[in-house]
């Protein structure tokens, strides 16, 4: 027997205080005279007797209760030692094929080392033992092999991109061992070279597995580790037609690295930087590519980041990145209201977003809305009105005309709206919400949009309110609102009504925003959140932007505007890092590729033409060595062998080489608390 | 009970205090349970006439037959009022002891030694109180006035249960010393050896004395109803003994039994009169025992 929880043993020494109180308790009794003791007198030596033995038996019980106690917070097990006959030999092999055991030297790659010493311990191994391996990288396991199977498995076992899995492992191999290998005699090997993020992922184990025996071999070079590698890239920006990388390249091994840099795309690539690195060193490096005048369209742009030969591992040396390279536009932004100095404060507002935008050139224009006419609808692609007026309700068909052919309409409202053309507006599918009965209360505007994924507002203008902290701005009324049935409401106030309505109209949008009966709207252009505001109201921002992953991420492409008016597709082929073409369906408005196989592009078949670039994940050809010590450590403290392995409550449960006490222990608890009562009254007869 | 049986109450008689009143209550109270005049054709019966001599008391002449006959007769009684009675009460320490703080063995055996002496001296006989430990401590003549009542009361009254009981052999020196039979009434609890007693009493039956022994016992005596860890401490002998008595009254039931089988066995056998009593229990029956067994003796 042994107890995982040892220390709790020491509460057994509390069975002094029964002790204690027994040698000195007196026992408590009345004095009475008396006459006839001669007929007592047998009685009472029998009596006495029993009282010594009562007392004697009631400690016994209570220092038994203490120890049994004290023995179940110790978690005892019972260990049964199982005939030979009945218990067979299984090999658990964790082999680690990332990317880092591609590394080569002048002996040979860490791999071909990995395979040597596998395949040695496999023949070292009875001929009837069984085999279950498991490739780190690849994530799967091979199970139920015999000797001559798992050779040949480990024979064909290839390096793949990515990171070593060890926690799939640990738990697999608690799975299978307690689910198949109850009685068998359970033997570990795992192959690695331990770099920092395996060796991390072992370190944070949180459940030990329970084997019989575990042997480990850290793959590693005698001599100093030659390696760099491009550890991540990021865009600058466009300037006069030249895209400007930061690309961070770090010496992972101990010699000295002198390497020249380039990146380069279909049409060009940038001149080489020479990279000179001492031993672990990062250093950053700024690339400039030339990629031509920005057109009207936006494309998704590959470059592709190179670093000369030179090390032991040239899987690491390139570095994959999609550049997003929004289109230049014109936007035409049309001002309307009843008064100028209501639209002054609006007016301003885009003024200043017209000044910080880089790809788009935004013009505004400002009319009385009666005013309004035919032609500056043509004139415009966005049309933004501070309120509803008849003369509004007499264009609503040249108004619904201009959305459908992809205009914007953003509507204001205050007091002054006219309830008739509203209706004919609504009518004409133009407005996304008939405002009704006015609400005179202060209210506040939510922090974060009611919906968040819609399509046709800006996001990070989204993102950029909320830290303008427009729930704070006091908005002294606003109105009931009828939403129409096709539209969405994707802003509230805080105490329930909507605040943004938004509907789209064919290839165009129509906004309402529940602003206020009187100065609201004032109050919302006056604030820090004006900008942002008009932002998000104006759809998306073409910024530049770049689409990275790792090698272990789900791909998401962002599918905007421009992408999907094009094809209407709900789902795209795609070309994956291994060349194969796989299936990546639209979910709102993102592309989901299921699995990036390996590290390169991940491109889609036909147009819109879109990039994701798949690279190895930071530090996952980290060469650093694992010290002997903390390893052997570590490995002690995941694979428990012997009477001191923990074991967890689910594997207590299940193994019956171990079998766990504690519940007769709490059994006999139960009823020497039941017993004890019982027998101190029995004896006092 | 009945209003007349409240007086033969031992808590009622010991609230009394004064023994006179005490031995009063419990004989009339008992009588008056009996019949309406307990005092009447006892004393002096009737049985023939002789003629007078010279020097024969005046008072007996039958006068109705001088004057029918002019000869002087003297009527002739059945003397029945001669006896002697001895009251032995034993007071020793173990006489002292009372369950529950109610009347004690002591009291209960005064109380009867006052009734039992009412009752004698009202009938004329002779009484005698003998207290007695480990020997006589106190013995009191046997005399046939009322008056002599009052000493015995006294005795009775000042009397304090003190000392050991050495029974037999107080009965072997009271068996010594009384020269003329009669009633030996032994008021004791029999804490001695029962062969020694035995003895003691045998050697009263064979000097012709009627024995009647008045075994008083507490209830707590008889029963042992006692709960929980108790440290007994003998009244006489100061030993201490601890003991839970819910363990023992079993076995210590069966022998007090067999104790008062045998002591009501021998006494049987002997031609004694054994009264148990209870001190929980009215005076009555002791008072039944005795008449019953005045009766026989006349």
């Amino acid at each position: 027997m042994s107890f995982t929880e040892w220390i709790f043993l020491l509460g057994g020494l509390a069975v002094v205080g029964p002790l204690i109180a027994h040698l000195l308790a007196k026992p408590r009794y009345r004095r009475l005279p008396f006459t006839m003791l001669r007929f007592l007198h047998s009685g009472q030596i029998e009596s006495h007797s029993r009282r010594k033995l009562r007392d004697l038996l009631i400690l016994l019980l209570r220092c038994a209760i203490i120890v049994l106690i004290a023995m179940l917070f110790a978690r005892p097990l019972l260990h049964i030692r199982l005939k030979p006959s009945e218990s067979r030999s299984v090999y658990y092999l964790g082999l680690d094929n990332s990317t880092s055991m591609a590394y080569s030297e002048r002996s040979g790659s860490y791999f071909d080392k990995l395979k040597d010493s596998a395949v040695d311990y496999i023949r070292s191994a009875e001929n009837n033992a069984l085999f279950n391996i498991y490739a780190f990288a690849s994530e799967n396991w091979m199970q139920g092999l015999s000797k001559e199977q798992a050779l040949a498995e480990v024979k064909g076992l290839e390096t793949e991109p990515g990171n070593a899995n060890v926690g799939d492992f640990l738990s697999g191999l608690n799975r299978i061992s307690q689910a198949e290998h109850k009685n068998d005699e359970v033997s570990v090997l795992v192959l690695s070279d331990f770099t920092p993020n395996t060796f991390r992922q072992f370190v944070n184990v949180a459940e030990p597995a329970a084997v019989d025996k575990i042997d480990y071999e850290p793959i590693v070079s005698s001599q100093p580790v030659s390696n760099a590698a491009i550890a991540d890239a990021h865009v600058v920006g466009v300037v006069e037609g030249k895209l400007t990388i930061n690309a961070a390249v770090v010496n992972y091994g101990q010699v000295e690295q002198n390497r020249r840099l380039m990146a380069r795309t279909e049409a060009s690539q940038s001149d080489p930087i020479d990279v000179s690195l001492s031993g672990n060193q990062r250093k950053n490096y700024l690339l400039k590519i030339d990629i031509g005048a920005i057109g009207r369209q936006p494309s998704i742009l590959p470059v592709e980041l190179n670093l000369s030969d030179g090390d032991g591992l040239s899987a690491d040396d390139t570095f994959y990145l999609a550049v997003f390279i929004p289109g230049h536009e014109d936007v035409n932004i049309l001002i309307t209201g009843d008064s100028e100095h209501r639209l002054f404060l609006l007016k301003t507002a885009l003024d200043t977003l017209s000044r910080t935008n880089s790809y788009d050139t935004l013009r505004i224009k400002q009319v009385l809305v009666d005013d309004l006419s035919p032609s500056d609808l043509d004139w415009a692609n966005v049309v933004v009105s501070s309120t509803i007026t008849d003369h509004l309700g007499n264009m609503a068909s040249e108004i619904e005309s201009f959305i459908k052919a992809g205009g914007r309409f953003v509507c204001f409202v205050t007091e002054a709206i006219a309830p008739e053309a509203a209706k004919q507006l609504l009518q004409r599918d133009v407005l996304a919400a008939l405002p009704g009965r006015c609400i005179r209360e202060r209210t506040y505007i939510q922090s974060k949009p009611y919906n968040s994924k819609i399509s046709g507002v800006d996001h990070i203008a989204e993102r950029s309110l909320s830290n303008y902290r427009i729930d704070k701005i006091l908005i002294k009324g606003c109105f009931e609102c009828q939403q129409h049935p096709d539209a969405r409401l994707i802003w509230e106030f805080q105490d329930g009504p909507g605040f943004i309505y938004l509907k789209h109209l064919d290839s165009g949008t129509s906004i309402l925003v529940n602003t206020s009966v009187d100065d609201s709207l004032g109050s919302l252009t006056k604030s820090s959140a004006s900008v942002a505001l008009c932002r998000y109201l104006l759809g998306e921002n073409h910024q530049i932007d770049e689409y990275c992953f790792t090698c272990d991420e789900r791909i998401s492409l962002p599918i905007s505007d421009w992408s999907r008016a094009d094809t209407g597709q709900k789902e795209f082929w795609v070309e994956t890092c291994d060349g194969r073409n796989r299936r990546a369906s639209v979910a709102e408005s993102f592309l989901l590729v299921p699995e990036p196989a390996g590290i390169g592009w991940v491109k889609t078949i036909g147009k819109p033409t879109l990039y994701a670039g798949v690279n190895l994940p930071q530090g996952e050809t980290d060469m650093t060595k694992p010290s002997a010590s903390e390893l052997a450590g570590i490995m002690d403290r995941v694979f428990k062998t012997g009477s001191e392995r923990i074991v967890s409550e689910a594997e207590v449960l299940h193994d019956k080489k171990r079998r766990p006490l504690w519940k007769m222990f709490a059994w006999m608890i139960i009823l020497l608390l039941l017993a004890e009562p019982s027998v101190a009254n029995r004896l006092k007869r | 009970m009945a209003h007349s049986r409240k007086y033969l109450d031992p808590v009622f008689l010991s609230k009394l205090g004064n023994m006179d009143l005490v031995a009063r209550c419990a004989v009339e109270g008992f009588f008056a349970g009996l019949h309406p005049s307990p005092f009447h054709g006892f004393s002096v019966e009737y049985s023939d006439h002789r003629e007078y001599h010279a020097g024969d008391e005046l008072k007996f002449v039958d006068w109705k037959v001088f004057g029918r006959s002019d000869k002087l007769y003297i009527k002739q009684f059945q003397q029945e009022t001669n006896t002697t009675a001895y009251i032995l009460l034993d007071s020793s320490k173990s006489m002292s002891f009372a369950s529950d703080g109610k009347v004690s063995k002591m009291d209960y055996g005064s109380y009867l030694a006052a009734a039992l002496s009412y009752l004698m001296l009202s009938q004329s006989d002779s009484t005698a109180l003998i207290l007695f430990a480990e020997k006589v401590t106190k013995h009191i003549p046997p005399r046939s006035k009322r008056t002599h009542l009052n000493i015995i009361l006294t005795a009775l009254q000042y009397n304090r249960p003190a000392g050991q009981t050495n029974l037999a052999g107080v009965l072997h020196t009271i068996a010594e010393t009384t020269k003329r039979r009669g009633i030996v009434i032994l008021i004791s609890d029999l804490l001695d050896d029962e062969a020694d007693i035995f003895q003691g009493l045998a050697h009263l039956k064979f000097l012709k004395h009627d024995v009647i022994v008045f075994h008083t016992m507490d209830h707590q005596e008889l029963n042992l109803d006692y709960e929980g860890l108790i440290q007994f401490e003998d009244l006489e002998t100061k030993v201490k003994m601890r003991a839970f008595p819910q363990s023992l009254r079993e076995g210590y039931r069966q022998r007090v039994a067999e104790f008062l089988d045998d002591i009501e066995k021998t006494t049987g056998n002997s031609g004694i009169d054994y009264c148990l009593l209870d001190t929980s229990e009215p005076l009555d029956r002791a008072l039944v025992a005795y008449l019953s067994k005045r009766k026989r003796m006349m």
